[in-house]
């Protein structure tokens, strides 16, 4: 039967195509932004997930600042913290630490000398046990027995006009170069020197103080509850919550969410214009029921039911909701594809991951199908409701 | 050229199929009422061949429309094989104006998005029957009109009289009892106004029963009762002798 009224609806669909088709236009680009929003929220989330994957969900992370809210980001605070303390309680494996400093520079030999303030992160040396993906570009890692030695962020060398081998000063005293990072090893920090942990509580007087601990919890341990002993344990010790533990799971949701919210929010705004689609689309169906008064009134006179006319005009406008939804998909996912290619083209980070959800396609065609029926709704109504005997005298 | 009669029983019955009792029907046009009609009483026997004549604006279309079950009098009963159409809901209305009733009309009234074909199947479409079998139907009641070349030619593409004629075949889709025709001739030249009639003639000698709205007293010169209105009322109504 659907088929039959499909058909139909074709036929009557077909002979207004100009109409139709701009009737279509509209729900195509309420349906092309949301899609294409939608769709890039995803790709971001997919490309954080991965990152994410990359950390390893075996870390947990304290940082100073208490309840979520009063935290100003990792580089801006330092506190004391017992790193045995974290090291006894049961799941963890190994305790590594990180100080963020600003501090004075000297590098190159006269009259190329340069100098200045650069970020200078202080690392406990078997971080690289923690961070899999700490990698470098050339030379080696800090030893145990590393004290006055220095690994450059990748940027480095061109701002410094130093290299592998050579010596640079910091805050007075020299360090040896050893190794250059890959980029982005560790956060985004291309233009840091990183330098033994001791050796920055050396220089700068500040020993003890750390700016972030990474705990990584043993193998066949739940990271949720290695962490959240490591809080009653850290609470007590210190004898308050100056602090915060979180997973990377608790990251990952934390991130998760905030793409939701800027996804929900984007998709909203572009919610209306598919508003405006659908006004369209009741638009068109009234005056397609005008236009059509006189055949309706032939359709009720053969037989017609109520319901049936209703329905002719519901898959009508369905039908063209359907089809703008179709498009407006494939468009939306054309343009998230065309988002990733620029942002791996010109960025050169992989901010975002393309892929096709199904929920998605199947969710947006649905949705406009809907949509296109729901404005079709009043008008089929009062196409439904026409006396016969006066749609038939309609001219 | 029987192949498709059918439906109407053999022999003419006493019951009435149609019958009309004291039955007004007024419009309302702001403060003013136009009365379309008032009080007519008709019966209207199976397989009966009745012309409903009279001058315009005499009520001819609204009483049609009434016996087709495409409106309720506003007084008066109207019992449609037996039942008074007024205490019927619109679906049941709808009901048998598509199992029971073909309807004819001086404007042909076929869908002009469709093709011949199609505007026949149209009334098998809302009656639920197969693609197949409806299709088969069609075409066969098209070869019957003499249309069997032009199934696939929308409206705009036929002749009036090849329209009207497939008009016909349309009102026989569903196989009904009564075949209601509104000035089928009006718009038609007289040869091809007597094709139709023609074929009135023969539904009706197949067993319909057939109603002809005409003022045109040589259309209803193929009928074999002839009623005639003035001023919403019924004149006249001379039983005449078969030809
Ligand atoms: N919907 C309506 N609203 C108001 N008046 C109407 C309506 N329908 C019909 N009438 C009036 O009812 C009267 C009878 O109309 P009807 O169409 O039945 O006449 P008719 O005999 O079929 O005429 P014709 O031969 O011209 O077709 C006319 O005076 C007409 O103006
Ligand atoms: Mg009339």
């Amino acid at each position: 039967m659907i088929k039959d009224y499909l058909g139909l609806a074709v036929r009557s669909m077909s002979h207004r195509q100009k109409r139709s088709w701009l009737t279509i236009i509209g729900i195509l680009i309420g349906i092309t932004a949301v899609v294409a929003l939608v769709s890039l929220g995803q790709s971001m989330q997919r490309a954080v997930n991965k990152q994410f994957q990359q950390f390893g969900y075996n870390l947990i992370t304290i940082y100073p600042g208490g309840l979520r809210g009063s935290y100003r980001g990792p580089y801006s605070a330092t506190f004391e913290l017992d790193t045995d303390l974290i090291a006894s309680v049961d799941g963890v494996e190994a305790v590594e630490a990180m100080l963020y400093k600003s501090a004075y520079i000297r590098g190159g030999e006269p009259p190329d000398e340069i100098e200045g303030f650069l970020p200078v992160v202080g690392l406990s040396p078997g971080i690289t046990k923690v961070f899999s993906q700490f990698k470098l570009e050339q030379g080696r890692f800090f030893t145990e027995t590393d004290h006055y030695t220095a690994i450059l962020g990748q940027s480095v060398p061109k701002d410094l006009g130093i290299g592998v081998g050579e010596q640079v000063e910091i805050e007075g005293q020299a360090f040896e170069v050893v190794g250059l990072l890959a980029e982005s090893g560790l956060g985004n920090n291309n233009s840091g020197i990183f330098i033994p942990l001791e050796a920055l509580w050396e220089i700068l007087g500040d020993r003890g103080k750390v700016s972030m601990v990474w705990a990584k919890v043993g193998q066949g341990y739940d990271a949720e509850v290695v962490a959240e002993r490591l809080k009653a344990g850290l609470k007590e010790a210190r004898g308050k919550e100056d602090f915060t533990v979180q997973t990377i799971e608790d990251l990952q949701k934390l991130i998760g969410q905030a793409i939701g919210i800027l996804q929900a929010f984007l998709g909203g705004i572009a919610g209306i214009s598919l508003l405006v689609g659908g006004i369209g689309v009741m638009n068109t169906m009234y005056t397609a029921v005008l236009e059509r008064t006189r055949e309706i009134g032939v359709m009720k006179a053969v037989g017609a039911k109520d319901s049936h006319i209703m329905w002719l005009f519901l898959i009508e406008s369905g039908f063209m909701g359907l089809v703008g939804g179709a498009i407006g998909t494939a468009l939306g996912l054309g343009m998230d594809i065309l988002a990733v290619v620029i942002t791996k083209r010109f960025i050169q980070t992989n901010v975002l991951e393309f892929g096709i959800s199904a929920w998605l396609v199947i969710g947006a065609l649905a949705f406009s199908f809907v949509i296109g029926a729901l404005s079709g709704l009043l008008p089929a109504r009062s196409a439904a409701k026409l006396k016969p005997v006066e749609a038939l005298r309609y001219e | 050229m029987n192949s498709l009669r059918l439906a109407a029983g053999a022999g003419p019955s006493g019951r009435a199929l149609i019958e009309l009792r004291e039955v007004w029907k007024t419009y309302r046009m702001g403060k003013v009422e136009v009365h379309a009609l008032r009080g007519v009483s008709l019966a209207v026997a199976e397989h009966e061949f009745l012309a409903v004549m009279g001058p315009s604006g005499s009520g001819k279309s609204t009483l049609m429309h009434l016996m087709g079950c495409l409106d309720l009098p506003t007084r008066g009963t109207i019992l449609f094989d037996g039942a008074d159409i007024s205490s019927l809901k619109g679906s049941e209305l709808a009901e048998i104006r598509g199992r029971q009733i073909g309807f004819v009309f001086q404007t042909f009234n076929l869908v002009h998005t469709l093709t011949a074909l199609e505007n026949v199947e149209l009334p098998m479409i809302f009656q639920g029957a197969p693609r197949a079998s409806r299709r088969a139907r069609a075409v066969e009641l098209l070869e019957r009109v003499g249309l069997s070349d032009r199934l696939q030619h929308r409206p705009n593409e036929l002749s009036g009289g090849e329209q009207q004629r497939v008009a016909i075949a349309r009102a026989l889709a569903n196989d009904p009892k009564i075949v209601l025709c509104d000035e089928p001739t009006g718009n038609l030249d007289s040869a091809a106004g007597m094709r139709v009639l023609e074929s009135l003639r023969d539904l009706n000698e197949e067993g319909r029963t057939v109603i002809l709205v005409t003022h045109d007293a040589e259309a209803a010169g193929y009928a074999r009762r002839r009623v005639q209105m003035r001023d919403g009322r019924m004149v006249e109504a001379a039983e005449e002798a078969l030809r």
